[in-house]
């Protein structure tokens, strides 16, 4: 198992306790294409942070190809975000002033890359997902299924054992939408990469093998989806 | 902490970024540097053109002038004028041998020297040999009066500068030639190029120095002298020395020892401390003003600082997502606010130094004026230059800190 997730707690306390996750038990083999999918309040985002290191959990055990993830020092937890994970956002989450082969570039400066080694592999990334063209642009210069390209090179540059995508297509159109899962899709297709969604556009999740549904906290019905038909109106198309 | 030829630039396009921002924040730093180093040199150049003034002179001088005395002593009324004389300078050589010079000096003023058709207003001053350890001779020309003149009273002289300048203008070794001051021709066989601006009884570069004996018979002065110039053995302080030499006069002149009015004594070790002391002030203001303005400008600095790191919450949480570490984020704040500090403060140091040039070009275009370096040193600016960084450092440290609490997930949370 790629994920191993056992017994997650996790509580908010910011005056009044929250408990948001109560208990989550969850496995992700490699290779897998999962959508986490809830209604707004669910968990979904906790869960995500937790997943990518960029939360602490109270309680259970939360393991990464074996290792287990807990109490890790800063540094551990950007070092082992920067080489495990890539990160896509819903808003992007490009830095404004740098051009689009600097952002995916930077991951690399803080692995410590040299400076011509990460150019010219940014280049064959963007190369790859169709932007060489788009390499010295600024982020507000592009589209945003442009930008989410650019986001996604960035993600996958480390090569990561994980990509989490935390709403890819929420700011997007339904056309792109369609593109950016398609893109996803043959990630996961012809690179075995193990993409995590968020979501909660059904849509979204029927273009991913697994559903897990999620629910105040809890984990419910967990869906095989390999055959795309996971609900009455979203066989054809990504609804908005 | 990862660091390359990006890690500059990204620095340099950050603070290009806020044009004006950084401009107006720098101007603070720019400032206070400049201050500091343009009064730092100012300072020092003042200093060399005040104590130019007493250049020639032994630092712990004492100078005897005798006055009308001003308290009731031993039947006398007071307003009484008494003289120093010859059998001034033996006692005290015989009584204080803490004394290393004791030399009499008189003075003529308003005398008109004459060489050929050009003449010089001069005042003549008769000396003994050993006056040069009182007001050191800058000779150009020629030798100083010596023992042998005193004895055979020749009549020779040895002229300051402006002398020479008025009365020889087209320059060379006046030594041999006769110049007429009065009724009396005298010999020059020296010319005396010192500077100072003390005056005892006129200045250096105005005087025709003669053989004491000699001007006493020309100029009728009997027994009597108008100075006695003493100097102490080294270690020894002067204004030590002062109530000793009251006693000694006064009971010989009949005068109240406590009487200040009565024997004055001009002592230069307080003129100097006074000057020097003057200085010192002058310094710690300097000091103060210049430190509390680059203080100023780098809390500026430091809060321009915290307003760039609010402002980039969400880059700096999309840096750590994707694995920047807390020092990462560190280096580049303090990185940038040295930047900032040390762009900014090279500016001053460059600009005052130029100034300070100019101002030493200014001060040379006068030849009246001494020569004084106002430029600051070498090692002043490079010690500068570390203070900037070191500034940049503090500044940094508080936005820096603040950029270090801001959690990856703030990156999304933002929007």
């Amino acid at each position: 198992m790629l994920i191993e997730l056992k017994d997650v707690n996790k509580t908010y306390n910011n005056g009044q306790p929250l408990h948001v996750l109560k208990g989550i038990n969850l496995d992700i083999d490699r290779g897998e294409f999962v959508s986490i999918m809830g209604a707004s309040g669910s968990g979904k985002s906790t869960l995500l942070n937790i997943l990518g290191i960029l939360d602490n959990y109270d309680t259970g055990e939360y393991y990464i190809d074996g290792k287990l993830i807990k109490n890790l020092s800063e540094k551990q937890a950007a070092d082992y975000r920067n080489r495990m994970i890539g990160f896509i956002f819903q808003s992007y989450n490009l830095i404004g002033f740098k051009t689009a082969v600097e952002n995916v570039e930077l991951p690399l400066f803080y692995q410590g890359v040299a400076r011509k080694k990460r150019h010219q592999m940014a280049m064959e990334y963007l190369d790859r997902l169709g932007l060489a063209d788009w390499a010295t642009h600024y982020p507000n210069e592009m589209s945003g299924g442009q930008k989410q390209r650019v986001a996604i090179a960035r993600a996958l540059i480390t090569r990561p054992q994980i990509v989490l995508a935390d709403e890819p297509t929420g700011a997007l159109d339904s056309k792109t939408s369609v593109e950016i899962m398609e893109l996803l899709q043959q990630l996961n297709r012809e690179e075995q990469m193990t993409i995590i969604v968020v979501t909660h556009e059904s849509g979204v999740a029927n273009a991913t093998n697994k559903i897990v549904h999620i629910k105040d906290g809890i984990i419910g019905q967990i869906e095989d989806n390999r055959e795309h038909q996971a609900s009455a109106f979203g066989t054809t198309t990504i609804m908005k | 902490m990862r660091f390359d030829v990006d890690s500059f630039r990204e620095i340099a396009d950050s603070l290009v970024r806020n044009k004006s921002r950084s401009l107006l924040t720098g101007f603070g730093v720019f400032w206070g540097i400049f201050m500091l180093l343009f009064l730092m040199g100012g300072g020092q150049g003042l200093k060399q053109l005040i104590f130019s003034n007493f250049e020639g002179f032994a630092t712990n001088t004492g100078i005897l002038i005798s006055s009308q005395t001003t308290l009731p002593y031993k039947g006398f009324k007071e307003g009484r004028y008494w003289r120093l004389n010859y059998m001034d300078v033996e006692r005290l050589k015989q009584m204080m041998p803490e004394l290393e010079t004791v030399t009499p000096v008189i003075n003529t003023g308003g005398r008109e020297a004459i060489f050929g058709t050009n003449t010089s207003s001069v005042s003549v001053r008769g000396i003994y040999a050993d006056y040069d350890r009182i007001e050191e001779p800058r000779i150009k020309y020629g030798r100083y009066i010596n023992e042998t003149d005193i004895l055979q009273e020749r009549k020779v002289c040895v002229i300051g500068k402006r002398i020479y300048n008025e009365l020889f203008p087209d320059g060379g070794d006046p030594c041999g030639e006769f110049i007429q001051v009065g009724p009396v021709f005298y010999q020059i066989v020296g010319v005396d190029f010192s500077s100072g601006n003390i005056s005892i009884g006129g200045r250096a570069d105005q005087t025709v120095f003669v053989p004491l004996p000699l001007a006493q018979k020309i100029y009728n002065r009997g027994a009597n002298v108008d100075l006695i110039c003493t100097a102490a053995k080294s270690g020894i302080r002067m204004s030590e020395q002062e109530p000793r030499m009251r006693e000694i006069l006064s009971r010989q002149h009949l005068f109240d020892p406590k009487d200040k009015q009565a024997l004055v004594i001009i002592n230069t070790e307080q003129m100097f401390a006074l000057v020097d002391n003057l200085f010192r002030g002058v310094n710690f203001l300097i000091w103060l003003v210049g430190l509390g303005t680059i203080l100023a400008g780098v809390i500026g600095v430091s809060n321009i600082m915290m307003v760039t790191v609010k402002e980039r919450t969400t880059e700096i949480g999309i840096r750590r997502a994707i694995g920047a570490t807390p020092r990462d984020i560190l280096s580049q704040i303090i990185l940038e606010s040295i930047a900032l500090t040390l762009v900014a403060g090279s500016f001053g140091i460059v600009f005052s130094v130029q100034l300070l040039r100019l101002l030493e070009t200014i001060v040379k275009m006068n030849p009246d004026n001494p020569a004084a370096s106002f430029q600051i040193g070498f090692w002043t600016a490079i010690i500068a230059a570390l203070l900037l960084t070191a500034l940049g450092v503090v500044a940094g440290l508080a936005p820096a800190s603040r950029a270090m609490s801001i959690k990856p997930v703030d990156a999304m949370r933002d929007e």
